[in-house]
C-alpha cells in the first residue's frame, strides 16, 4: 500500500529507546505524585471511562475462567456469573490429553520458536551489508524486502499453497515454521537495519585494524551491541507466531500437525454440534494464559513492538 | 581496505533471507497476478482466459455484497473505533493513578490469537449460554436480548465490535504518542486564556492532531478491508451474506469450489479497491500544515 509508505516512519524509525529510560516508576505502577495532576472533576469521567473498558475486560477473561472450572451440566443450567460450584482442574487434564490441547501446544511452540529464530537470525545477516556496507543496488534489495510490509499478504495464499505442494511442504510443521519466517523477515530487517545505522562507523574499521575479517567483526563486535532491536524483534515475530491463523488454516490439515489458534477453532466446531463447552474454555485458557504473562513480564517491548507492526499495512 | 574484504560477505549474508523471501513471498506474488487471468478446473489443470475473471467480478452478486460488506464493516468498526480509542488515548495521557494498570489492560486484548478471542466473543454473543443475553436479562432489559450473530442485522456489527476490542490498543498507542508530540506551550497557553479541559481538546488537540487521524484512518482502511479470522470464525460470512466479506469469500471460493483464478482475481480487484480508497481519503482528508 501506498499509504503506509507515509505511516511507517512514527516508533520504529529509530532503534527501540533502551527499556530502561522508558521504565519510569516501575514499583506498584505509578508515577511519582510530583509530576501528576491534582485531581479534577474531570478526571471522574476519566476513571469511569477506563473502568468500564477494564470492567469489561477483566469481566470476560473471569467468566471465560469461571466457565473452564464449571461442568457442562453447570454451563448450561446456571448463570454465566453464578460461580463454578468446584474447581475442576480436570476440565485442564481433558483440554490437555483427550482434546489434543497439548499437543497443539507442543506445536504452537516448536512452529513458532523455531520460525522465531530462523526469521531473527536470517534477517540479522540480511540487515548488516544492507545497513553497513554501501554498495550498488543495496535500496533496491532493501526495498524488495520492504514491499513485503506494503502488500497484504493473503492475497498470496493461493499460489502459496500450490508452492507448498510442490514442494512437500503441505500440512507439515516445517512448511509453516519456514512460511512464518519469511513474513517475519520483513518488519526484522526494517528494524534492524535502523537499529545497525544508529552504531557508529568507526566500529569496522577499528576491528580491522585489529586484523578481525568481516565475519568475524559482525559476529564479535555488531551482534553484541544489538541486543536490544534483537530481543524486540524476537518477541514481536514469537507473539505473531504464536497466534497467526491464516496460514495455519490454509496449510496445515491434520489435526496432529496443528498449532493453538487453529487447533482450538476446530474444537469449537465441534463444540457448536457437540456438549463439550467446558474443556474448550480450559483450552482457550491454556492458550491465552502463557501470552498474557509474557505481556505483564515486556509490556513496554510489547507494546512498542506491535504498534510499530501494526503499521505494515 | 576493510571495505573490500567486507564486499565478499554482502551476498552470503543477504541469500538466505532473500532465497526464503522469494520462494515463499515474491514468487507467490507474481504467481497470483499469473493465476487471476486463468481458469482452473477441479482435476487442477489451467487455461488462459484473460481479462475474464475480472468482468465477471462485477456481475457476481456475491462478489459484490462481499465488497458492500467489507466497506460497511471498515465504516462501522471505524466508528465505534475511533472515539472509544481517542477518548481512552487523552484520559491516558491525563497523568492520573493506574496509568500502567490501564495500560495493560487496554492492550491486553492484542497480543491475544484472534481465533482465541473470535472463539471467546462467539460464546459471550450466544443468545442462551452466552454473557450478554443473560446479564441484559439481569438488569430488566430482556427486550433487548437478541440472537446476535444469527441476525442479519446484528451480526456485522457484532463482529465488527469483537474486531475492535481486540485491536484497540494499538490504536490507544498511537493516538497517545500524538497526544504527547503537541507542543505544551500551546495548550499552556489555551489553559491561560481560560479554555476548559472539553474545549481545549476539542478546539486545540483534535485539530493539530489531524494529520495522524488521517493516517489511522487510511491504515484502518488498508486492515479491516482485509479481514478475515473474525468473520470466518464468528460466523463465516452468515446469515445469509450479512458477514461476508472478501478474505471469506475468496477462501470459499479457492477451497470449497476450487476456483483459484476467480479467487486470486478477487484478491488482486481488492488489493486495487484499496488503493483507490486510501488515495481518495488521503486527498480528502489532506489539509495545508497546521502553523503554530
Amino acid at each position: 500500500m501506498s499509504s503506509s509508505t507515509d505511516v511507517r516512519p512514527a516508533p520504529a524509525a529509530g532503534p527501540p529507546t533502551p527499556p530502561t529510560a522508558r521504565r519510569r516508576g516501575r514499583g506498584g505502577g505509578r508515577r511519582r505524585g510530583s509530576d501528576r495532576a491534582p485531581f479534577r472533576r474531570f478526571h471522574l469521567i476519566i476513571y469511569l471511562l477506563l473502568g468500564a473498558f477494564a470492567f469489561s475486560t477483566a469481566g470476560a477473561f473471569a467468566w471465560v475462567f469461571n466457565v473452564s472450572m464449571k461442568t457442562n451440566n453447570e454451563f448450561i443450567g446456571t448463570r454465566p456469573w453464578t460461580i463454578a460450584e468446584d474447581w475442576r482442574w480436570e476440565n485442564y487434564s481433558d483440554a490437555w490429553s483427550a482434546a489434543n490441547v497439548g499437543s497443539f501446544f507442543g506445536n504452537s511452540v516448536i512452529v513458532s520458536v523455531s520460525a522465531t529464530v530462523l526469521g531473527v537470525v536470517l534477517a540479522a545477516f540480511a540487515a548488516y551489508p544492507l545497513a553497513r556496507v554501501p554498495f550498488r543496488g543495496s535500496g533496491v534489495v532493501l526495498s524488495v524486502f520492504l514491499l513485503g510490509l506494503m502488500v497484504p499478504w493473503m492475497v498470496t495464499f493461493i499460489p502459496l499453497y500450490m508452492t507448498m505442494q510442490d514442494l512437500g511442504l503441505l500440512d507439515s510443521r516445517l512448511g509453516l515454521a519456514l512460511v512464518y519466517a519469511t513474513y517475519n523477515l520483513p518488519f526484522n530487517v526494517f528494524v534492524l537495519v535502523g537499529f545497525m545505522r544508529t552504531l557508529p562507523g568507526e566500529l569496522e574499521e577499528a576491528a580491522a585494524v585489529d586484523g578481525a575479517g568481516p565475519v568475524r567483526t559482525f559476529l564479535r563486535v555488531i551482534l553484541p551491541l544489538m541486543g536490544p532491536g534483537l530481543a524486540s524483534v524476537s518477541i514481536i515475530s514469537f507473539l505473531q507466531n504464536w497466534n497467526e491463523f491464516f496460514y495455519a488454516l490454509v496449510l496445515i490439515h491434520s489435526p496432529e500437525r496443528m498449532t493453538l489458534p487453529l487447533g482450538l477453532f476446530q474444537l469449537g466446531q465441534a463444540a457448536d454440534y457437540g456438549t463439550n463447552w467446558v474443556t474448550l474454555f480450559a483450552g482457550m485458557m491454556i492458550t491465552v494464559v502463557p501470552v498474557l504473562l509474557v505481556f505483564a513480564l515486556l509490556q513496554n517491548q510489547v507494546t512498542k513492538g506491535l504498534t510499530a507492526g501494526a503499521l505494515k499495512g | 581496505m576493510h571495505r573490500a574484504a567486507q564486499r565478499r560477505i554482502i551476498i552470503p549474508f543477504l541469500l538466505p533471507a532473500l532465497l526464503l523471501l522469494g520462494v515463499f513471498f515474491l514468487y507467490p506474488l507474481v504467481r497470483t497476478v499469473d493465476i487471476s487471468f486463468t481458469e482452473w478446473t477441479r482435476t487442477g489443470s489451467s487455461s488462459y482466459v484473460g481479462v475474464e475473471n475480472y468482468t465477471r467480478l462485477f456481475d457476481d452478486p456475491g462478489y459484490v455484497n462481499a465488497l458492500k460488506n467489507a466497506f460497511l464493516f471498515t465504516l462501522v468498526g471505524g466508528c465505534m473505533l475511533f472515539p472509544v480509542a481517542i477518548a481512552i488515548a487523552w484520559a491516558l495521557n491525563q497523568r492520573i493513578h493506574g496509568e500502567r494498570f490501564f495500560r495493560f489492560v487496554v492492550f491486553a486484548p492484542v497480543v491475544l490469537s484472534a481465533a482465541v478471542v473470535a472463539l471467546m466473543w462467539k460464546f459471550v454473543y450466544h443468545p442462551t449460554l452466552g454473557l450478554i443475553n443473560p446479564a441484559l436479562e439481569g438488569l430488566g432489559l430482556g427486550a433487548l436480548a437478541r440472537t446476535w450473530l444469527g441476525d442479519a442485522s446484528t451480526a456485522l456489527p457484532a463482529v465488527a465490535f469483537t474486531t475492535v476490542w481486540h485491536g484497540i490498543g494499538i490504536w490507544v498507542v498511537l493516538l497517545s504518542a500524538g497526544f504527547e508530540r503537541l507542543p505544551p506551550d500551546v495548550l499552556e497557553a489555551g489553559r491561560i486564556d481560560g479554555a476548559g479541559e472539553w474545549r481545549l481538546f476539542r478546539s486545540v488537540m483534535l485539530p493539530m492532531m489531524r494529520d495522524l487521524f488521517r493516517i489511522l484512518v487510511v491504515l484502518w482502511i488498508v486492515q479491516s478491508m482485509q479481514a478475515f479470522a473474525f468473520v470466518f470464525i464468528m460466523t463465516n460470512g452468515g446469515p445469509y451474506g450479512s458477514t461476508d466479506i472478501v478474505g471469506t469469500l475468496m477462501y470459499r471460493v479457492a477451497f470449497e469450489r476450487y476456483e483459484f483464478g476467480y479467487a486470486a482475481a478477487m484478491g488482486v480487484a481488492l488489493v486495487v479497491i484499496m488503493l483507490v480508497v486510501t488515495q481518495i481519503v488521503n486527498k480528502v482528508m489532506k489539509r495545508d500544515e497546521l502553523q503554530y
